[in-house]
C-alpha cells in the first residue's frame, strides 16, 4: 500500500493527527484512559439522550400548538409528587435539547430545512393549523392577525421531531456500545469510532417523517414520501449545528455581540461542543452546563471511580465530565468525517488517497480552532 | 484568674517540649490545639465575668517579686485589653488550627505560638511597666524564630530586621520607663502609681516622644514600618496572621495605655503631631500598597494604612474617640487576619501571590470560589461597606475625630477610597476572568482550610450588625481614659471645640 508523507503545507499540530487519521486512528489518542472516559460518558450520555428523543417527540406529538405549554416537560404524566420533584430539579434537564433542537433550525442546513421552506410543507401544515385552531377562537384570531406565526411554530415542531428521530438511533447506539464494552468486545478509540460510524451508516437511509394526530385525524406533516432520512436531514446538519457552530454549553461563555464578539458572518460561528471551554468562567454566579448536571447521575461506577481518584474528586466532576464528553464527542466527529471520505479508507489508489487526505485536511484545519488540540494532552 | 492566661500556654509549649520525638511529630499540633481550645474558653470565662460598667481595672493580681528593682507582678483587665485579649486567644486557636498538618520540626513550632500567645496575653494584663517590658519582649523571641525558621526564601533578612527594630522599640521602651520611674520620684513600676506623677511638661513630652517612637516600631508609624512589609511577606501564613491580628496591637495598645494614660497633659501636646503622622500612615500605606503586585504586600501596606485610623482616633482622645480606637483594634485584627489567612490559602494552592499572574480564581468547581467570596467579603469589610465592622469602626473613628482634626480626619477618609482601590485591583485581578490553564486543576481545598475564615467572616459581619457586642466591653474605660484629658487640655489644643460625649450603647 503506497503511503503518503504530510506535504510540508500541512501544520505541524496537525501532522500527527492526519498521520493517525490515515493509519486508521481517530480524532482523539488511542489511550486506555481515553476508551474508559469515552464508553462510560457515552454509556451515560446514552441514558440522557433516551429521556431527551421521548420528550423532544412527546412535545412534536403532543404539545402540538399549544400556546402555554407548562407541562412540555412531563411527557403527559403531571401528577403532585412529580410536580414537587421538578421544583426540586430533581428532574432531567430537558432544556438542553431544546437548546440543540433552536441551535439546529437556526444554522439549517440539509434535506429537513430545504422542505420546511417549500409549498407542498406550507400546504400540509396550514391545514394542521386550521384543525387545530377551528374551534379555539383565541388562536384562531392569532393566526388570523399573524399568519406566519403558527407557521413557524410548526416547523419548530418538525425540528423536536427531527431531533428526536436522530438521537432515538444515537441513544440506542451508546447504549449498545457500552454493552459490547462490558463483555470486552470494544478495547481501543477505533473500536469506538467503527462503532459509531457502522452505526451511522446502517441507519443513514432510514426516513424521517412526521404526522401528528388532530382530533382523531393524522395530519401528515413530513410524509416519507418527502425524502427525508436520517444521515443527511438531521446527522449531518445537527453535526455542522451542534458541534461546531451552536451553543449547546449554554451559560459557560459568555459573548456581547454588541463589543462585535460575535462575528457577524455565519460562516465565522465556532461556538459548538468542540470548541467549548469546558471551564466556566465570569464568576462563581454561572451555573454548570445543563447537560453535564444530567451526565452526572449515569455515570457508570468505573468512570466515577477515575473521577473520584482524580484532582479534586467530586467538587470539580462537571468539569471532568465536560472534558471527557468533548472526547467522546470528537469520536463520534471521527466517525463521520471517516464516513464522509470521497473514497475507501484503504484505497491503493494514490489519487484516491491525495483526495481523501485533502477531505481530511478540510476538517482538520477547521477543527484546528477546536478543543483538538487540548485532547491531544493528557488533560 | 489571668495568670491562666499566661502559664497555661507556657504548660502547652512545656508538654510539647517535653515530649518524645516520635510522638511530638504526630501529636504537637492536637495537644497545642487542646490547649488553645482550654485558653479560648477561658477567655469566654473571663469575658462572661468582667463588669463592662466598671470603669477600672478588674481581676487583679498582685504579687511581690523582684522589690528592689520595682518589679511586680501585677495584673488586670480593664476594656482596653480585654478585646484584644479575646482576640489573642481566637486568633491563636485558629492559627493552630489551620496550620499545615505537615509543618516541619512541629514540636518547636507549636512550643512557640503557645510562648508567643503566652508573651502578648501578659503584656495585655501586666499593671508594671517592667513586668508589661518583660512580656513584650518576650513575644518577639518565638516571632523572630518562626518567621527565620520558617519563612520564605529572605527569611533570614527578614527576621533579623525584626529583630533590629523591635530590639530598638523595647530599649527605648526600656529607657522610658526607667526614667519615668526615677524622675516622678516614685521608684516603682507601678503603673496605678505612676499615673499620680506630676513631672515638668517639658520631661513629659520628652518621655512620651521616646514611648511613641518606642511603640511607633511596633505599630509601625511610617517612617519606622519598613521592617514590617518584609516580615509579612517572609513570615508563614500563621505568624501574618497573628502579627496583624494581635502584634501590631500591642503598639497601639502600649501607645494609649502608657502614652496617653501616664502623660495626658503632654498628650494634649502631641496629639497633632500623632494626627499628622496618622494622616502619613493611612495615604503613604494606601497608595504604596497600590503599586503592589504581591498579594501578601497590599495586605501588609493596607494594615500600614489601616493601623493609622488606630491612630487618629488616639490622638484624639476624646471617650468616643477612643472607644472607635479600640474597636478599630478589633475590626483590624478581625479583618488583616481574615486577609492573610486567604493569602495563605491562595499561595499554597496556586504557588503563587503575584496578582499579575492569577487571575479567575472564583472560577466555581476548578477554582477557589469559597475562597474568593470570602475574600470579597473581607475586602469590603476592610474598605468600610456598612454592615461590617470595618464600617462601625471607621465611622466612629471618623465621627469622634472629626471635631478635634478636622483636616487630618478627612485626609484619612480618602484612605477609605483608597482601600477600595487596591483591593477592588487585587480582586479584579486575581479572582475575575478565565483561570490560567496552569492553573486550572489547583489542589482541592479543605474544610479546615474554610472553617476559619468562614469563622472570622462571621464575627466581622455580627459586629458589624450588632457594634454593641464589640463596644460594650470598651464603653467606660474609654470614658475614663478621655476624660481627663478632655477636662485639662482640650481647650489648650482645640479652643471652643466641644468635645462629643460618647453617646449611650444599647
Amino acid at each position: 500500500m503506497v503511503q503518503l508523507s504530510p506535504p510540508p503545507s500541512v501544520p505541524s499540530v496537525l501532522a500527527p493527527i492526519l498521520e493517525r487519521l490515515e493509519s486508521g486512528g481517530a480524532l482523539l489518542p488511542d489511550t486506555p484512559e481515553n476508551v474508559v472516559e469515552v464508553v462510560g460518558i457515552l454509556k451515560s450520555y446514552g441514558v440522557v439522550l433516551d429521556a431527551y428523543w421521548r420528550n423532544l417527540i412527546y412535545i412534536a406529538q403532543h404539545q402540538f400548538l399549544v400556546l402555554f405549554p407548562f407541562f412540555k416537560y412531563f411527557n403527559g404524566e403531571v401528577t403532585p409528587s412529580k410536580l414537587l420533584r421538578y421544583w426540586w430539579h430533581d428532574r432531567i434537564n430537558y432544556e438542553f435539547a431544546e437548546y440543540c433542537m433552536k441551535g439546529m433550525m437556526w444554522h439549517g442546513g440539509g434535506g429537513l430545512d430545504a422542505y420546511l421552506d417549500t409549498p407542498e410543507f406550507e400546504e400540509r401544515a396550514r391545514a394542521a393549523i386550521q384543525a387545530k385552531v377551528r374551534s379555539n377562537p383565541l388562536m384562531a384570531g392569532l393566526n388570523q392577525l399573524f399568519p406566519a406565526f403558527l407557521l413557524e411554530q410548526v416547523r419548530q415542531s418538525c425540528y423536536y421531531s427531527g431531533l428526536g428521530q436522530f438521537w432515538e438511533v444515537m441513544s440506542e447506539m451508546f447504549l449498545v456500545l457500552s454493552d459490547r464494552y462490558d463483555r470486552g468486545e470494544i478495547s481501543s478509540i477505533p473500536d469506538v469510532v467503527a462503532h459509531v460510524k457502522q452505526g451511522l451508516v446502517d441507519a443513514a437511509a432510514k426516513p424521517i417523517t412526521y404526522a401528528v394526530d388532530i382530533k382523531g385525524q393524522t395530519y401528515e406533516i413530513i410524509p416519507k414520501s418527502v425524502g427525508l432520512t436520517f444521515l443527511p436531514d438531521t446527522a449531518v446538519p445537527y453535526v455542522e449545528a451542534v458541534f461546531l457552530r451552536s451553543f449547546p454549553f449554554f451559560g459557560t461563555v459568555s459573548y456581547n455581540a454588541q463589543a462585535n464578539q460575535i462575528s457577524p458572518e455565519q460562516a465565522d460561528f465556532n461556538y459548538g461542543a468542540l470548541f467549548a471551554d469546558p471551564l466556566p468562567i465570569g464568576g462563581a454566579g454561572i451555573p454548570p452546563t445543563l447537560l453535564m448536571q444530567d451526565l452526572r447521575h449515569f455515570i457508570p461506577d468505573y468512570l466515577h471511580k477515575v473521577y473520584q481518584d482524580d484532582g479534586r474528586g467530586e467538587d470539580d466532576l462537571r468539569v471532568k465530565l465536560c472534558i471527557s464528553f468533548q472526547k467522546s464527542m470528537f469520536c463520534v466527529t471521527t466517525a463521520a468525517v471517516l464516513g464522509l471520505m470521497p473514497h475507501p479508507q484503504d484505497t491503493t489508489d494514490p489519487q484516491e488517497q491525495a483526495e481523501n487526505r485533502a477531505h481530511l485536511m478540510v476538517w482538520l484545519e477547521r477543527l484546528q480552532a477546536s478543543r483538538l488540540l487540548r485532547v491531544q494532552e493528557n488533560v | 484568674m489571668l495568670s491562666v492566661l499566661i502559664w497555661l500556654p507556657l504548660l502547652g509549649a512545656l508538654t510539647i517540649v517535653l515530649l518524645p520525638a516520635a510522638i511530638a511529630e504526630k501529636r504537637s499540633q492536637g495537644i497545642a490545639l487542646l490547649f488553645a481550645t482550654a485558653i479560648a474558653l477561658w477567655t469566654g470565662v473571663i469575658l462572661v465575668q468582667f463588669d463592662p460598667a466598671l470603669p477600672g481595672l478588674q481581676f487583679i493580681e498582685s504579687l511581690a517579686w523582684i522589690e528592689p528593682l520595682g518589679l511586680t507582678y501585677q495584673l488586670g483587665v480593664d476594656g482596653l485589653s480585654i478585646p484584644l485579649i479575646a482576640i489573642n486567644s481566637l486568633l491563636v486557636w485558629i492559627v493552630i488550627y489551620s496550620s499545615d498538618r505537615d509543618r516541619t520540626r512541629p514540636k518547636l513550632y507549636y512550643s512557640l505560638i503557645l510562648i508567643l500567645c503566652a508573651g502578648v496575653a501578659g503584656a495585655f494584663v501586666a499593671q508594671n511597666l517592667l513586668l508589661f517590658f518583660l512580656f513584650y519582649e518576650v513575644e518577639l523571641i518565638p516571632l523572630y524564630l518562626m518567621i527565620a525558621i520558617w519563612g520564605g526564601n529572605r527569611r533570614g533578612y527578614a527576621a533579623m530586621k525584626f529583630l533590629i527594630y523591635t530590639a530598638i522599640s523595647g530599649i527605648l521602651l526600656l529607657a522610658a520607663f526607667f526614667g519615668l520611674s526615677l524622675l516622678s520620684g516614685v521608684g516603682s513600676f507601678d503603673y496605678a502609681l505612676l499615673q499620680e506623677q506630676s513631672l515638668p511638661l517639658v520631661t513629659q513630652l520628652v518621655l512620651l516622644t521616646t514611648i511613641v517612637i518606642g511603640f511607633g516600631i511596633k505599630i509601625p508609624i511610617v517612617p519606622f514600618h519598613t521592617w514590617l512589609p518584609d516580615a509579612h511577606v517572609e513570615a508563614p501564613t500563621e505568624v501574618s496572621v497573628l502579627l496583624a491580628g494581635v502584634l501590631l496591637k500591642l503598639g497601639t495598645y502600649g501607645l494609649i495605655r502608657f502614652g496617653l494614660g501616664l502623660f495626658p497633659q503632654a498628650w494634649g501636646y502631641f496629639a497633632p503631631v500623632l494626627a499628622a503622622l496618622a494622616v502619613v500612615n493611612v495615604l503613604y500605606g494606601s497608595f504604596v500598597a497600590i503599586a503592589q503586585t504581591d498579594m501578601k504586600k497590599i495586605v501588609a501596606y493596607s494594615s500600614v494604612g489601616h493601623m493609622g485610623y488606630i491612630l487618629l482616633a488616639a490622638a484624639a482622645a476624646t471617650p468616643l474617640s477612643l472607644a472607635g480606637s479600640i474597636a478599630q483594634m478589633v475590626s483590624h485584627g478581625l479583618i488583616s487576619a481574615l486577609l492573610f489567612l486567604l493569602v495563605g490559602v491562595v499561595y499554597s494552592k496556586t504557588g503563587t501571590r503575584d496578582i499579575s499572574v492569577l487571575r479567575g480564581l472564583l472560577t466555581p468547581e476548578r477554582g477557589l470560589p469559597l475562597v474568593g467570596s470570602l475574600m470579597i467579603l473581607g475586602v469590603m469589610a476592610s474598605a468600610g461597606i456598612p454592615g461590617m465592622v470595618g464600617f462601625i469602626a471607621e465611622f466612629i473613628v471618623y465621627r469622634s475625630s472629626l471635631l478635634i482634626f478636622p483636616v487630618q480626619t478627612l485626609l484619612c477618609m480618602i484612605g477609605t477610597a483608597l482601600t477600595a482601590v487596591y483591593f477592588l485591583n487585587l480582586i479584579n485581578r486575581s479572582f475575575f476572568g478565565r483561570l490560567p490553564d496552569r492553573l486550572d486543576n489547583l489542589p482541592p481545598i479543605l474544610w479546615r482550610e474554610r472553617i476559619p475564615a468562614i469563622a472570622i467572616v462571621i464575627l466581622i459581619i455580627a459586629f458589624g450588625l450588632e457594634p454593641s457586642w464589640m463596644l460594650r466591653w470598651s464603653e467606660q474605660t474609654s470614658v475614663a481614659l478621655g476624660t481627663p484629658f478632655l477636662h485639662s487640655t482640650t481647650a489648650l489644643v482645640t479652643g471652643s471645640v466641644t468635645p462629643l460625649p460618647l453617646p449611650p450603647l444599647p
